[in-house]
């Protein structure tokens, strides 16, 4: 089964079909349909940070550099007033994005811990001051993205990027998509070695896996999916700038897979939900809506350490 | 590059590096004595300069606003530590990760709400304001070499206080096996709560040198942080010599990247740290 | 080598001057030892002999400070960890080293794909694999833990739990068996138990034992190497070192009532 808990297929039939049926409401309110779908891009990056600190036990604080890379690899290797094919460049994107994480990976995850928390960090600063500093790649400013993909396959074109709505349901199915990705990958023979390896890396060594080879797939393909999210974040928007980038993009996206609940995934889209949800009232109610958040946040990790997923598996999973 | 604006360079490079070794030793001492990493450093550094920025509108002096703000980063070191940080040593690296970053969350705000979001300044006290001529046209501000000279005396002290006194023999007992200082019968939560708010009074202290040398700024705190990350990792975690060779280090590499390849000047730090990272993955100076 | 052995055992391990420093401090002080394929080799000292330093160089834990370890006439002291497993040398720990939130059979899983690949697929489910299960089984069974299998590691009891560890290196069917105190507060009957597993493993495996229950090592062993302060004291028959006046000396030197 896919799905090995009941919690997670009820979320699994909640979610989706409500979100399918979603923009039949909404039909004229595309400011909420256009939040709707930033959500869900962002839940995609929440997703590949839940998985790498959650099933492989890697905290990364750099997480965002991916998220970033993923927008500016479109601006580089896109022509400007040419539209080109949304899949080919997902997949080019996507490509280019594990090369770069198989390099920083490589150093990343020779340490360990609160070493490789900072490290991470660093090593997203340096991307950070790499593209806000230079010309070329427009600074703190960013860049404008003039034409947006088309989306045909074998001639059949599905998704209008430039219609809200279609923009919506093409997000819904890469969030969907990258949901059953993970959960195959979790259930997979290497998912297996993840958990050993999140639970017990000396045991695992000791049984003759090099961990670290491991580690580093999760890391690439995490990393991958990052920056997808990225792409399309910069696709939404039609611009690309390096806050993408920055510390606070890695630490909210932290911050919503634990309230979500760690390593659960789909937690992952009830943790972005909540937190942008939460972040959208303060923010209207008060300007100091950061102090409340970060009380919020320090509530969250004294009293509610299992996250959302988790605890409503508490109230509906069986006893074993 | 003339010799003199080489000379004011390293000048300048030696004293950026030691006001970092202020912040990093007070991170590197926390997690190396009590095993925390804690994000929210960066904001004591914040709080300091707008403190001592503060007391300095309303008392006009700087040296007893620098005083004050001292005092008031220790105690609210201790009510950190006494209120959430206790919480924390039992628990894993990422609710350190996230209660901390909470802190942060809640001291730019705080930060917003007190003193608002536009950037502000503190003269430099008149006592030091005057400048040391280096060429017919370059000079060196006096204030520049004091906080030099008083990081160089804190650095100092640091060293005779973990050498030679019996707060430091727990501190170095504390980093290689806490367990031990607890059979020892000493009241571990105490000397935790006494190295937490010194390493946070280190940073504010270093916010406060800062504030006259630079604007204060929202924000400020986490890009000083990040900078002190690089020291720590290269100098190697919970070492306090290698934090205190890594800052400089830094301090010098930064100012001369700025120089010397302009392209690259913010880069040129994580460039080195990377480097080093291939070759001493644990830093440089690590236990 | 003062061991009378008879010729057609085969050396399957071998250390040659194999030492360990720890800074100044010496844990292990040039041993040089030969262990037998389907030989246990029991090695006993008091705390501190280096008995544990030992089994992590073996294991390939630790790299040693000097000297080599050969490994069926091959120098392997120079090779990764993980390396070592690979090449069938297997161990079980002091303290037990399990995964507690998975089941039994899900435990001895990760040992068995090791071996049996497939552990970078990333398409194919864990649970699909009959075969895989199968041999987790068997090694399970052959521990006594076959009523066990489905039960979440860290609910069994702690002499279950040490069964375990030792049906985990089964699953990675090695030909070297390193086995760090597995009766490791155990009671008496679970320490039989044990030692009735270890009379069926011993003429299958190259089983190095190091254990505090003398009774046990005196009962298991082929041959006896006894260490102190981290060096190599003697090594022969167990009525050999029994009868070895400094084998009582060092014993009673530390005070410990073994004899």
């Amino acid at each position: 089964m896919l799905f090995n808990k009941r919690t997670e297929r009820i979320f699994f039939w909640v979610f989706f079909p409500l979100a399918l049926l979603m923009p039949l409401f909404l039909a004229e309110n595309t400011f909420f349909v256009s939040k709707l779908t930033s959500i869900m891009i962002f839940a995609l990056f929440v997703m590949s940070l839940d998985y790498l600190v959650g099933r492989c036990g890697l905290i990364t604080l750099g997480h965002a550099m991916f998220y970033g890379l993923g927008g500016y690899l479109f601006w580089m290797i896109a022509p400007e007033y040419e539209a080109v094919n949304f899949w080919v460049y997902t997949f080019y994107i996507c490509m280019i994005a594990a090369a770069v994480a198989l390099i920083i990976g490589f150093l990343v995850l020779r340490t360990s811990g609160i070493y490789m928390i900072m490290i991470t960090l660093a090593f997203a600063q340096m991307a950070f001051y790499f593209f806000s500093d230079s010309i070329e790649f427009g600074g703190t400013d960013g860049l404008f993205i003039y034409v947006k993909p088309e989306t045909s396959i074998f001639g059949l074109s599905f998704f209008d990027l430039d219609n809200p709505t279609h923009f919506y349901y093409l997000c819904l199915l890469s969030l969907f998509n990258t949901l059953i990705f993970f959960r195959i990958l979790i259930r997979s023979r290497f998912g297996r070695v993840v958990d050993a390896i999140h639970e017990n890396p000396g045991r695992t060594t000791a049984l003759g896996y090099n961990i670290f080879v491991f580690r580093l797939m999760s890391y690439v393909i995490a990393s991958a999916l990052g920056a997808y999210a990225g792409y399309l974040f910069t696709l939404q928007y039609g611009f690309v700038n390096p806050s993408m980038l920055a510390w606070t993009t890695s630490g909210s996206a932290l911050v919503m897979s634990i309230l979500g609940g760690m390593g659960s995934i789909y937690g992952a889209i009830l943790g972005t939900f909540v937190y942008e949800g939460l972040h959208y009232v303060l923010e209207h109610l008060t300007e100091h809506w950061m102090l409340f958040m970060g009380a919020l946040i320090i509530a969250m990790v004294m009293v509610f350490k299992n996250g959302i997923a988790g605890s409503m598996e508490k109230l509906l999973e069986k006893r074993t | 590059m003339t010799t003199s604006l080489f000379l004011v360079q390293l000048i300048n490079g030696l004293q950026y590096g030691l006001l970092l070794f202020l912040i990093a030793s007070g991170l590197t001492l926390v997690f190396g004595v009590m095993g925390i990493l804690n994000l929210a450093h960066g904001s004591m550094y914040m709080v300091g300069a707008y403190l001592v920025w503060y007391f300095v509108e309303h008392t006009g002096s700087f040296g007893l606003s620098a005083l004050i703000s001292a005092v008031i980063a220790l105690l609210i070191g201790i009510l950190m530590e006494r209120t959430l940080i206790r919480q924390l040593y039992r628990r894993n690296h990422l609710d350190q990760v996230l209660l901390t970053i909470g802190m942060i969350f809640v001291f730019n705000a705080l930060q917003g709400l007190l003193w608002g979001n536009d950037p502000l300044g503190v003269a430099v006290p008149s006592a030091l304001s005057s400048a040391i001529p280096v060429t017919d046209v370059l000079e060196y501000p006096v204030y520049r070499i004091f906080v030099a000279l008083f990081c160089v005396g804190i650095a100092a002290l640091m060293y005779f206080m973990i050498n030679k006194t019996r707060l430091g023999m727990l501190i170095r007992a504390g980093e290689s096996n806490r367990e031990m200082v607890e059979c020892l019968g000493i009241d571990i939560r105490k000397l935790y709560t006494i190295v937490f708010a010194i390493g946070v009074m280190l940073a504010a202290i270093a916010g406060v040198a800062a504030a006259p040398m630079s604007s204060i700024v929202p924000g400020m705190g986490e890009h000083i942080l990040i900078t002190c990350f690089v020291v720590v990792v290269i100098g190697g975690m919970g070492s306090i010599k290698g934090a205190f060779i890594a800052a400089l280090l830094v301090g010098l590499v930064d100012t001369f990247a700025s120089i010397l390849v302009p392209q690259l000047s913010s880069m040129m730090i994580y460039i080195l740290m990377a480097f080093i990272l291939l070759i001493k993955p644990q830093g440089l100076f690590s236990s | 080598m003062n061991t009378q052995v008879s010729l057609d055992l085969k050396v399957m391990l071998e250390t040659q001057g194999l030492c360990k420093y720890w800074g100044g401090l010496k844990a292990l002080d040039d041993i040089s030892l030969q262990f037998f394929d389907k030989q246990l080799h029991g090695i006993v000292g008091p705390n501190g002999a280096g008995k544990s330093t030992l089994l992590n160089l073996l294991c390939g834990h630790y790299k040693p400070t000097r000297g080599s370890i050969l490994h069926k006439e091959e120098a392997i002291e120079a090779i990764k960890p993980y390396a070592f497993a690979r090449r069938g040398i297997g161990r079980s720990f002091q303290k037990t080293n399990i995964y507690p939130g998975a089941t039994c059979l899900e435990n001895c899983c990760v040992a068995v794909q090791r071996r049996m690949g497939g552990s970078f697929n990333i398409l194919r489910s864990r649970y699909t694999q009959k075969v895989l299960d199968e041999i987790a089984s068997e090694a399970l069974e052959k521990v006594g833990l076959g009523a066990r299998r489905d039960v979440v590691a860290s609910q069994i009891s702690y002499g279950e739990q040490r069964q375990l560890e030792i049906a985990m290196v089964l699953a990675t069917s090695p030909e070297v068996l390193l086995l760090d105190e597995p009766m490791a507060g155990m009671g008496h009957e679970e320490s039989q138990l044990i030692i009735e597993l270890l009379k069926t493993l011993r003429r299958e495996y190259c089983i190095v034992l190091v254990e505090h229950d003398m009774d046990a090592v005196f009962e298991l062993s082929d041959q006896l190497t006894v260490m102190v302060d981290g060096q190599h004291l003697t090594t022969g028959s167990v009525d050999q070192v029994r009868d070895d006046p400094r084998v009582k000396e060092a014993y009673l030197g530390q005070g410990d009532e073994v004899f």
